[in-house]
């Protein structure tokens, strides 16, 4: 892992070398596609999240990677006028269904924003806040669940001794591992990343790209990424979509090194984007 | 680019270019803005201490007659001689009527400003805010001729009695609605202040509720959360500095409010246990007594103004602190 992350200079030297076996799907999406009020920003997308694997999506701005991932955990249902079609599962859970209880899919499928987003309470609390909307636990076992939480987003050694200062008083890169160890705290089956690292310096990026790694055995993940050897480092899936399509999704050693679209080729290697 | 090209052809126009006398301009200039502006502020200190001055002055016989007892004599009688004069009935009148104003004003304001900028839907949102801001923009002599015709007759001839029946025999509670059906009340007060409070509430609540980034109400639901959970746990604890300012410039405001307060407030110092009987506060008691006063009695109105002062100072001042301990308990 820790060698992967060194060998940054070329997308292909990064790959990693064995080749999972396909996974099970956990999210599917049949001719799905999504309106800003009349502007139509994606277009029949077919694609599924393979179960414990990690999926980057890669495009230039405004293609829909971020909107996309918004639909997975009905982020966009807090602004009127946006609306998506088609469908969406989460393994039988019809996601799109108007029913459907919002904060059980939310606890089902995390998100990790571009910027940190420590809420405004102690990093104890930041953890013990989500976990509490769900579960009446003890004191003691609380405990336990901030630990491993924040072991989990390899915080613990760094804000053991200050579990009680403000989360807004960690570094940039020390917040952004305090939300992603929030978001595991729930137990959630899915996590999203927009963009995780874009605010971040590299050595932070590089603990964020490892624990996303880690984090892969047990949980279903997507990222969304501008940045092409993160794709390569951390994914095993990449899709590219250009302007609201999805263009090409397969392994990410295949888009990376023989993509079968002109216009993955011509992004990858930075001809536009 | 432009600026230099510039400088430069003035240097070429005046000879020889003199960098130090063209910075000593900009000094000078700075100068001035910094007197300006520190003469703008001091003036602020200058007429605050005036004012504490001459009230001081003015209070200064009423202070020597009654001293400390002043505080705490329920007796107003100016007309006595020599003349009992305790501004224990005004103090109270002004706390309760506060109090009880800020108990409805505070539930009310925030509910509507979580309603406004969380749960409205886009078309009723403009409507509902030029509503708020209108009444803000009513008098407050028209709140008390309202009170007085509209809410006084209501209270004393429904609500009262109502009240009276639901708590009969409850201990404490019977002796707070008892009394003489009466339009002036301190609770009448009570409610026409926090009628003209809430919109200073809403307003500034709304005004802070929309600088809480997107993003971090997006991860609290992110996580899961209700919007009641996020507007708990999120939005008023990231926003709490300015909704509290807010409480406090509409509890300043409540304090000192006179002319409404005056109108249905009854002007009597008597204190009772009751909410419905007639009371007075400290601004209605100046307002309805100063014109016919002289000597001892006008020095106590006076008396009655600093206190009020310094009412509001410590008020202010809980509120800084209060501030303060939430902040440490955040863990800033």
């Amino acid at each position: 892992m820790t060698d992967m992350s060194v060998s940054v200079s070329s997308p292909t030297a990064a790959i990693p070398a064995k080749s999972l076996p396909e996974a099970p799907a956990k999210v599917i999406a049949r001719n799905l596609n999504f309106y800003y009020g009349d502007h139509h920003a994606l277009k029949n997308i077919n694609l599924s999240l393979g179960t414990n694997r990690v999926t980057a999506f890669i495009g230039p701005s405004g293609c829909g990677k971020s909107t996309l991932l918004r639909i997975f955990n009905r982020m966009y249902d807090l602004y009127p006028g946006q609306r998506a079609t088609g469908q969406l599962m989460l393994d039988s859970t019809n996601i799109l269904d108007p029913k459907l209880d919002l904060n059980l899919l939310r606890a089902r499928v995390g998100m990790v924003f571009q910027k940190p987003t420590p809420f405004p309470m102690t990093i104890y609390e930041n953890i013990a806040f989500g976990i509490r909307l769900y579960e009446k636990i003890s004191k003691s076992e609380m405990d336990d669940r901030v630990e491993k939480a924040l072991r989990g987003g390899a915080l613990w050694n760094e804000v053991k001794d200050k579990l009680n200062a403000s989360g807004l008083s960690l570094s940039g890169g020390q917040q952004q591992r305090l939300c992603i160890a929030r978001t595991v705290a729930v137990r959630p089956e899915v996590i999203l990343f927009d963009e995780p690292c874009s605010a971040l310096d590299p050595i932070s990026t590089a603990k964020v790209e490892e624990l996303i790694q880690e984090l892969s055995e047990n949980y279903t993940i997507a990222i969304v990424t501008h940045n092409m050897q993160q794709a390569a480092r951390v994914s095993d899936k990449t899709a590219f979509m250009y302007l609201g399509e999805l263009i090409e999704f397969d392994d990410t050693s295949k888009i990376f090194t023989s993509p079968s679209d002109r216009r993955t080729q011509d992004y990858i290697t930075g001809r536009f984007g | 680019m432009a600026v230099q090209t510039e400088v430069s052809d003035i240097a070429a126009a005046a000879g020889p270019y003199d960098r130090a006398r063209a910075l000593s301009a900009f000094k000078l200039g700075d100068v001035t803005f910094y007197w300006i502006t520190r003469l703008a502020a001091i003036s602020v200190l200058l007429i605050l201490g005036g004012i504490i001055v001459s009230l001081i002055i003015g209070a200064w016989p009423a202070m020597k007659a009654y001293g400390f007892e002043f505080l705490w004599t329920r007796r107003w009688a100016p007309s006595a001689d020599p003349p009992v004069l305790g501004a224990l009935g005004p103090i109270y009148g002004t706390l309760v009527t506060s109090f009880i104003a800020m108990l409805i004003a505070i539930p009310v304001g925030l509910g509507i400003a979580i309603f406004l900028t969380e749960l409205c839907p886009q078309w009723l949102r403009r409507p509902i805010g030029i509503a708020i801001e209108l009444l803000a923009g009513i008098p407050s002599i028209i709140y008390g001729m309202w009170g007085f015709f509209v809410l006084g007759p209501f209270l004393a001839y429904n609500f009262q009695p109502f009240m009276i029946s639901l708590c009969a025999n409850i201990p404490v509670l019977q002796d707070i609605f008892a009394g003489p059906p009466s339009y002036l009340s301190l609770f009448n007060a009570s409610l026409i202040l926090a009628i003209m409070v809430l919109p200073f509430i809403t307003a500034i609540s709304v005004d802070v509720f929309k600088t809480v980034p997107p993003v971090l109400k997006e991860a609290a639901y992110g996580v899961g959360c209700t919007t009641w959970e996020v507007v708990r746990s999120v939005v008023i604890p990231y926003t709490r500095v300015g909704v509290i300012g807010g409480i406090m410039l509409a509890l300043g405001r409540a304090l000192g409010e006179t002319m409404a307060v005056t109108f249905i407030i009854g002007n009597s110092f008597r204190i009772s246990s009751s909410i419905f009987a007639p009371g007075t506060t400290i601004s209605a008691a100046i307002a309805s007594e100063f014109q016919e006063s002289d000597g001892l009695h006008q020095s106590s109105l006076i008396l009655l103004g600093l206190l009020l002062f310094v009412l509001t100072f410590f008020v202010l001042a809980a509120a800084r602190l209060m501030l303060m301990r939430l902040e440490t308990k955040a863990g800033k």
